[in-house]
């Protein structure tokens, strides 16, 4: 089997085992829109100081979620006894790292969707010529976030305090990835050009790069016990 | 522009108190092997 | 003994670098006597950072090759990069209160090194939590690896986010108006700081070797 092919297995894998249970989906569903009431709460119902917090606040709904739905991704294979199958597969493993991968993109992007379309209409945010600008940082932030996320969610699938250590590890080396995200966003939530936020880009980019070749490369070393 | 010689002396002191502290922590645990294990922990 | 010659070097090293940041360096103009912390901040926070590349080289060695010694070197190199990285944290905000009269501000120096630092204590604590010996390892080496390749990111997000809407902070740590009564001092504590990193360094692999013996005895 081609590596392609190992890794799309395994994504598929997973889209089937939540499209039949979808407990994971629709508890992160849930927690979205819960993010949304616990943000309106804690920050109050003063408009201006709303909207100047609006992008970093977006991209803690991001995050949150995503620490939620990426520390789970090892889950099932830990808690059905499966992790022998994964240690015995054949060839590279880091097919599996890559079809986990994508399995977690495709469910990011179902919450990332969700979460920006709820902040959209509950605050009112005027997206307009934005969109497209911001689908691509989004994009770039949640591969950054989920690149490591899922690497480091192998890593602690075993170790006790997993729910606790995950977030830990994960959230320092995402600094940059926020930091460009956030950034990128607030100006082209205020009408900056794509060009304006070139350099977060290429920086949400080369992060992506990296943390992506880091976990093909050392998924190996993460699964051999 | 003050001195503000109480910052050089906290500066100054914490650095060589933390690392002194650690130093003696790791001579410490040295000697603690060396005792369990004569003639085993020299390289 | 090495590790002897490098305790003695340092010590030496350490004393004639404080002789020299308060006897061979002046007391600068604008900041006062305050500047003289700029002796042992930026020693502190650059062997912070070169513990941490220590950390990332031993950890692509031991991921390459799985040799022990790998691996306590890169244990060793987080645990003592954690006490400067710490100890560059503290002097730099005890610098900073007097200068710009807060004790933290989000500068793009001092955040880089706070994250550096929640880095190092991340590794100490996966160190701590997973039990078997080689996934310790094995785990630490991937995790010393990406921090290691994320700190340029952190580098420049942080510095972009701090200077591109704002004027740069009025007074740079560490620059120096090139006169060479300030450079001297400083170079000798750089120089002196590095042997002590070196020696502690030794003295902990030994010690972790020491301990490997001992639970396999």
């Amino acid at each position: 089997m081609s590596f392609a092919r190992r890794a799309f297995v395994v994504a598929w894998k997973d889209v089937l085992v939540e499209r039949r249970s979808k407990e994971t989906l629709n508890a992160l569903a849930f927690f979205a829109l819960l993010l949304l009431f616990v943000f309106q709460f804690a920050l109050g119902p003063d408009r201006e100081r709303l909207t100047g917090v609006l992008p970093g606040v977006l991209w803690l709904g991001f995050i949150l979620s995503g620490l939620l739905a990426l520390g789970r991704t090892f889950l099932v294979e830990r808690d059905h006894d499966c992790w022998e199958g994964l240690l015995l597969a054949p060839g590279d493993k880091s097919a599996i790292y890559v079809g986990k991968l994508m399995g977690n993109l495709a469910l990011m992007a179902l919450v990332d969707t969700l979460v920006l379309g709820l902040f959209v209409v509950f605050f009112d945010i005027d997206v307009g010529h934005a969109f497209p600008g911001l689908v691509l940082v989004v994009a770039l932030g949640t591969v950054g976030l989920a690149a490591v996320g899922t690497l480091f969610a192998a890593m602690t699938a075993h170790v006790r305090a997993r729910e606790v250590l995950f977030p830990v590890l994960l959230l320092p080396v995402q600094v940059p990835v926020l930091l460009a995200a956030v950034k990128a966003t607030e100006a082209l939530l205020l009408g900056e050009p794509l060009a304006g936020v070139a350099h977060w880009i290429q920086l949400l980019a080369a992060a992506d790069v990296i943390y992506v070749a880091v976990g093909v490369l050392t998924f190996d070393a993460i699964l051999e016990g | 522009m003050p001195d503000n010689w109480g910052f050089v002396a906290a500066a100054y002191v914490i650095t060589a108190v933390v690392l002194g502290v650690y130093w003696a922590r790791l001579v410490r645990r040295e000697k603690a092997l060396a005792h369990r294990k004569p003639g085993r922990t020299r390289s | 003994m090495a590790v002897r010659a490098l305790g003695i070097l340092s010590a030496v090293g350490l004393l004639v670098g404080l002789v020299m940041a308060f006897g061979v360096a002046p007391r600068e103009t604008t900041q006062g006597n305050v500047q003289r912390i700029m002796y042992v901040h930026p020693p502190l926070a650059w062997v912070s950072y070169l513990a941490f590349v220590v950390v990332a080289v031993a950890s692509v060695a031991y991921l390459v090759r799985r040799r022990p010694a790998a691996d306590r070197v890169a244990h060793a190199s987080a645990e003592v990069g954690v006490v400067f990285t710490g100890l560059a944290i503290a002097t730099g905000s005890i610098w900073g209160k007097p200068t710009w009269g807060t004790w933290w501000t989000w500068d793009a120096r001092l955040t880089s090194v706070a994250i550096l630092f929640v880095m190092y204590l991340g590794y100490l604590l996966l160190r701590g939590t997973v039990e078997d010996r080689e996934r310790a390892a094995r785990y630490c080496a991937v995790l010393g690896i990406v921090a290691a390749l994320d700190m340029p990111l952190v580098h420049f997000s942080v510095y972009w986010w701090r200077t591109l809407h704002q004027p740069p902070s009025l007074m740079k740590p560490g620059g120096f108006t090139g006169s060479s009564a300030i450079l001297w001092p400083l170079l000798v504590n750089v120089g002196a700081f590095t042997v002590l990193y070196a020696y502690l360094l030794a003295k902990r692999v030994r010690l972790l070797r020491a301990e490997a013996e001992e639970a396999f005895a």
